[in-house]
């Protein structure tokens, strides 16, 4: 909405400099988006004298205008007249209203034409004025000035007329030429099945019955509260005016402005709730303007259709609620002075002994402190107590109020929700870990291609109604794409040092016979959000450097990170299962699974896809079931005493028979170790037939320890025998 | 003069004006270096006892923290040196250092002889003794040669390492700014003992609107123009549903942190995604008031932001909150000046010494009531912020996109 400061002058005698009334407007909660100089030609100094932002005073002599932001809910300051009301309270100055002083004719304007409402609940106030003998031409210098300083186009002296009192007092009206009106007759009515209007802006219209109409006796002349009809339009030849100033209902106007398309300052008023009071105002205004610019004889009367009178509410309202909300027990002169300044009317309330007055912390006690407020028309946004109470909050001033800090008195985690607490700690070790390990974290779009979505999973994906764009068309039930597509950015860009990890969501649409929501309120058919950890590598293990040459990635970096990942948490059910999925390649994937249910999948992206996705360098991948890996304790850090008596390493070499693997080694080490034996790890492997037929060669390092003495080397060497002895099933030997 | 005097005296006393003659200073200190090393290497066949005195005596001349010659070239040379000739005087003072280096090098190394005859004299190890004999010392993980030709063992370590290479270092990954900002920001609640909740991104039209006091025929609605996925269900436009999810959940008093991403149907550009972060803070007690709302949302941004910021609260709109503000702090790199000391006009907050930062309110009773709570008997106050936005004020980057684009070049940075 702009406003300009001399016609806001015209309302309050305000001496305040632009930028101080912009401050002062915001901390109001009208929020100044810019402000600037009226276009210079209207001032007549040409484009020197161009005022801008930084230099407020240059403007001297010309106007200044804001661009302020009006919130929703406060329609009344769509108007001059409105802001003026916020700035004469702020500034504790009266407001000036215009001076309406009309000549009427002693013809009478119900005798002009007649106005039905046939559906009084889209159209609860309709009233008219007729001014004959008008001449239409173009506006008055003054006239075209204010128009232009707010941003709308003069089109002849009637139609500015209506504008100019639109940004005026905040009321649309619209004026018909009346001889076009047949059997000059208003009926205000939902449009008939298969009607149509062609509107001021040329474009022919199908209305349905849900839109409010403006017709005549025969047909409808405009599509009510939002644009007038082409052929009732003011032109030069039109004589007689029919005024229009109605109140229509704001639902009704929304919708139509909506499935029209059609959004007019109009409209936007009266979606956000006109002033019901205003429209006979309004209309003496601008009858008494048009008589005054366009000559004309204003008819006698205004004929108002008015069914049921609109009450305001009676709101009680308590110093003691005043404080509740506010910390603050507000003056009663204070309250009583911006209520009253606003246009509010109050009238002081006994205080009830059981009443919440009672509990007030006033001092004085005997204070009245309570009233019955009831809000002007205007103000449709205040129904409540607690209405009032932002009132006064807004003009005290939020910076004024009290400030306190406190800390809470609850926490849910220790009653209901043990694992909450715990979760943010959980995902605060697995990023730091992931961070320590070298992996990088991102961010991907939920928003992805479907057909790329079906080609990772056959989850059903969540589909968008209304996406932006067919890319970016449901929410993902896979996040591989994702990351394939994080990789090859990078990789395009000549990085050859990947490690990637993203924490994120994937959404499983539920079918939609799974017997959808219960009801709007309990929610039974949203889809499943599951939490997944992403996990992309590709490139070199380390880049080459003076110390050590460089090194691709292989399957084992992957899976030594997914170990450290998975041991940070007490996962003592842990399988191991090499085989992966679809989109790996055969031979270089695996899983981790926990109590059998896979936990983390990983493996080199299948080589059909590197070739498609265009990667230069092989791709690993691992996904990893975040909400199971959360749901496991991290692991407990309590200290075991360890042997104080000296550790001994003795290398084995084995041969092992070709297609044993080291997992079934390790399975019957374990099983035929002794207590001296602390630990066993492979240091070295050479392929089969290297060293003997049919074989290959395992180099096993075993440390010997024990917890109460120190081994002598018979104990060493027998515990040592032992544990070869123990893969003598499957064929293992030591190498002569 | 002795060196003790020169170093004692400025250049400027010592008359020294010009390059050259700086150059000739330090080639005179140099060489008075080397001569003493000189001398202490060819004391190699003195008692080892006797040695290790004069190298520590060497190296406390030179070395010193305090009195040690280097610290007072440093303290009376380098320092108030002219601005003409500081960077001769660093450049020269420099390489003496590295030189200096060498020389507690040869101290060090001496030095293992000396241990070895200390591990010598432990009756249960019989290799020690192998070190003073000038053998192999074998250990369990490798042979070091070690020899008792001092001077030549130092040769052969200097000479193989060039210390001024790179270390062989790991590359660490690093945690998103978004995560970062995030965890920021629960930190400081956490410590206020505020607890974390979260709900679902796909909501119900009535969590996401109707509960918050916006039915389908507000304007607001259009404010939040949103992704949906039927008429009932859509992507959420904010975090605030979790208010309704959570005091249905846990009843009052609630204390509340509830992070998440949230949706807009926004074409993307640097400040607009259709997909960004949130975080939705909520207390609701008997006696929630205003002043608790400023308090601590003013001791939150002084936290986040800086102790020299100061808040400021103005209304504004929601639907969902009665009275509703917006909280801006003072600009914390111009210090609310609006622009810097020569008058540059400052970018972070527009020139205007002020940065809009969150929106944030008392609880409307209707929404409480769809919470299931009292408004007679509690009141609450609630705040919403970007955390996208958060970020991009914190660490001054001016386009949203980065965040989600996965570039090397960008997360590298954090
Ligand atoms: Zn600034």
């Amino acid at each position: 909405m702009k406003i300009s400061l001399d016609w806001l002058k015209e309302f309050v005698a305000v001496t305040a400099g632009p930028k101080e009334l912009k401050t002062d407007l915001t901390n109001l909660g009208l929020g100044v988006e810019s402000l600037a100089g009226a276009p210079s030609r209207i001032t007549g100094q040409g484009e020197a004298g161009l005022p801008t932002e930084a230099n407020p005073s240059a403007q001297v002599s010309g106007d200044t205008v804001f661009e302020i932001e009006v919130t929703t809910n406060r329609p009344d300051c769509l108007s001059h007249l409105g802001v003026a009301r916020e700035v004469a309270t702020l500034y504790r100055l009266p407001l000036k209203r215009p001076r309406i002083e009309l000549k009427e004719s002693p013809a009478l304007t119900n005798g002009a034409v007649s106005i039905e409402i046939t559906d009084p609940d889209l159209c609860a106030r309709y009233c008219g004025r007729v001014v004959r003998n008008v001449e239409v031409k173009p506006s008055p210098a003054w006239l075209v000035r204010r128009l232009e300083a707010v941003g709308l186009r003069p089109i002849n002296n009637v139609a500015d007329v209506t504008n100019y009192v639109l940004m005026d007092l905040g009321h649309p009206l619209h004026a018909f030429d009346l001889a076009r009106l047949r059997a000059s007759k208003i009926i205000v009515r939902r449009a008939r099945p298969g009607e149509r209007l062609r509107t001021l802006d040329g474009v022919d219209r199908l209305l349905a019955s849900e839109n409010l109409v403006i017709a005549d006796a025969e047909r409808a002349v405009a599509l009510a509260g939002v644009m007038g009809g082409e052929d009732t339009e003011i032109s030069a030849s039109t004589r007689a005016v029919l005024l229009e100033s109605a109140w229509f209902d704001p639902v009704s106007i929304r919708r139509t402005a909506k499935s029209q398309g059609l959004h007019t300052e109009a409209s936007h008023r009266f979606e956000r709730g006109a002033d019901i009071e205003m429209a006979p105002l309004a209309l003496d205004r601008a009858a008494q303007l048009i008589a005054d610019i366009a000559g004309g004889e204003i008819l006698g009367g205004i004929l108002d259709v008015y069914p049921a009178p609109r009450v305001r509410p009676e709101i009680p309202l308590g110093a003691g609620e005043i404080v509740r909300i506010l910390g603050y027990d507000v003056p009663a002169g204070e309250v009583e002075r911006i209520l009253g300044s606003l246009g509010f009317r109050m009238v002081s309330r006994a205080a009830s002994p059981t009443g919440r007055e009672g509990l007030s912390s006033s001092p004085s006690g005997g204070r009245p402190g309570a009233w019955i407020v009831t809000p002007p028309s205007f103000r449709l946004d205040v129904a409540r107590e607690v209405d009032l109470i932002e009132e006064i909050a807004r003009h005290f001033g939020f910076d004024r109020l009290p400030s306190r800090l406190r800390v809470a008195t609850r926490r849910i985690g220790e009653e209901n929700l043990p694992v909450q607490a715990g979760r943010r700690e959980k995902e605060s070790a697995v990023s730091n870990l992931l961070a320590g390990l070298g992996f990088y974290e991102i961010y991907t779009s939920s928003m992805v291609d479907p057909e790329e979505n079906a080609r990772f999973t056959n989850r059903p994906p969540v589909v968008l109604g209304n996406p932006l764009s067919q890319e970016a068309s449901v929410l993902r039930s896979t996040s591989v794409p994702s990351m394939l597509h994080a990789l090859g950015w990078n990789l395009d860009r000549g990085r050859t040092d990947l490690r990637l990890y993203e924490a994120g969501k994937i959404y499983v649409a539920k079918p939609a016979s799974a017997g959808r929501r219960e009801s709007a309120t309990k929610p039974g058919g949203l889809p499943d959000e599951r939490r997944v950890l992403t996990l992309g590598m590709s490139g070199a293990r380390r880049d080459a450097s003076v110390h050590e040459p460089e090194r691709a990635l292989d399957f084992y970096d992957l899976k030594g990170g997914l170990e450290a990942l998975i041991e940070a948490f007490e996962a003592s059910r842990l399988g191991f299962a090499a085989e992966g999925c679809a989109y790996f390649e055969p031979g270089f994937a695996a899983k981790f699974l926990l109590d059998g249910q896979p936990l983390a999948i990983f493996g080199r992206l299948a080589s059909r896809l590197a070739r498609e996705y265009k990667f230069s360098r092989d791709v690993w991948l691992a996904e990893v079931d975040y909400d199971r890996l959360l749901e496991l304790p991290l692991r407990a850090r309590s200290f075991r005493p360890f042997s104080k008596f000296p550790a001994v390493k003795r290398d084995f070499s084995l041969l092992v028979p070709m297609g044993t693997p080291y997992e079934r080694v390790a399975e019957a080490l374990a099983g035929a170790r002794d207590e001296e034996v602390q630990s066993f790890r492979p240091v070295e492997r050479l392929p089969e037939g290297k060293i003997f037929p049919d074989h290959y060669s395992l180099l096993l390092r075993v440390t010997f320890q024990s917890a109460t003495r120190t081994l002598t080397s018979e104990e060493i060497a027998g515990a040592g025998r032992r544990l070869v002895e123990g893969l003598a099933p499957l064929g293992v030997r030591l190498r002569s | 003069m002795t060196i003790e005097e020169e170093v004692s005296k400025t250049l400027a006393e010592l008359g020294v004006t010009e390059a050259p003659a700086v150059e000739a200073l330090f080639a005179e200190v140099r060489a008075a270096m080397d001569s003493e090393r000189q001398e202490l290497v060819s004391r190699g066949a003195a008692s080892s006892t006797e040695r290790e005195k004069t190298a520590k005596a060497l190296r406390d001349r030179w070395l010193g923290r305090k009195n040690g010659l280097l610290a007072h070239i440093d303290e009376k040379w380098l320092k108030p040196s002219s601005r003409e000739l500081k960077p001769i005087v660093g450049r020269k003072f420099n390489e003496l250092r590295q030189t200096s280096a060498q020389l507690e090098m040869e101290a060090l190394i001496r030095d293992v002889p000396v241990r070895a005859k200390v591990n010598s004299s432990d009756p249960g190890s019989k290799d020690a003794s192998f070190a003073s004999t000038g053998q192999a010392l074998s250990t369990a993980t490798g042979t070091v040669a070690v020899t008792t030709k001092d001077s030549v063992a130092v040769e052969v370590t200097t000479a193989a390492a060039d210390l001024t290479l790179p270390g062989y270092r790991r590359r660490l990954g690093s945690i998103h700014p978004i995560t970062r900002v995030q965890r920021e920001i629960e930190d400081i609640f956490l410590g206020l003992g505020y607890s974390i909740e979260t709900g679902p991104e796909v909501e119900t039209a009535y969590y996401n609107f109707d509960a918050l006091n916006i039915p389908a025929t507000h304007p607001a609605r259009d404010d939040m123009d949103s992704l949906y996925v039927d008429a009932e269900t859509v992507l959420r436009t904010h975090t605030s549903p979790v208010q309704i999810r959570a005091l249905r959940k846990h009843g009052a008093p609630l204390y509340i942190l509830a992070p998440g991403r949230v949706y807009r149907r926004d074409n993307p550009d640097a400040s607009h995604s259709p997909m960004f972060h949130q975080i939705e803070g909520l207390a609701v007690d008997a006696d929630i008031t205003f002043a608790d709302l400023k308090g601590t949302l003013d001791f939150f941004c002084r936290k986040f932001f800086g102790e020299k910021v100061r808040t400021s609260f103005h209304p504004t709109y929601f639907p969902f909150t009665e009275p509703s503000g917006e909280v801006s702090i003072s600009c914390f790199v111009c210090d609310g000046a609006g622009s810097d000391a020569v008058g540059r006009s400052c970018r972070t907050c527009k020139a205007s010494g002020w940065i809009e930062v969150m929106g944030c309110g008392m609880i409307h009773p209707d929404v409480l009531g769809h919470g299931g709570v009292d408004p007679e008997r509690y009141s609450g106050w609630a705040f919403g912020l970007g955390i996208d936005r958060f970020a991009m004020v914190k660490y001054d980057i001016h386009d949203i996109q980065l965040f989600f684009q996965s570039d090397m070049r960008f997360l590298e940075q954090f």
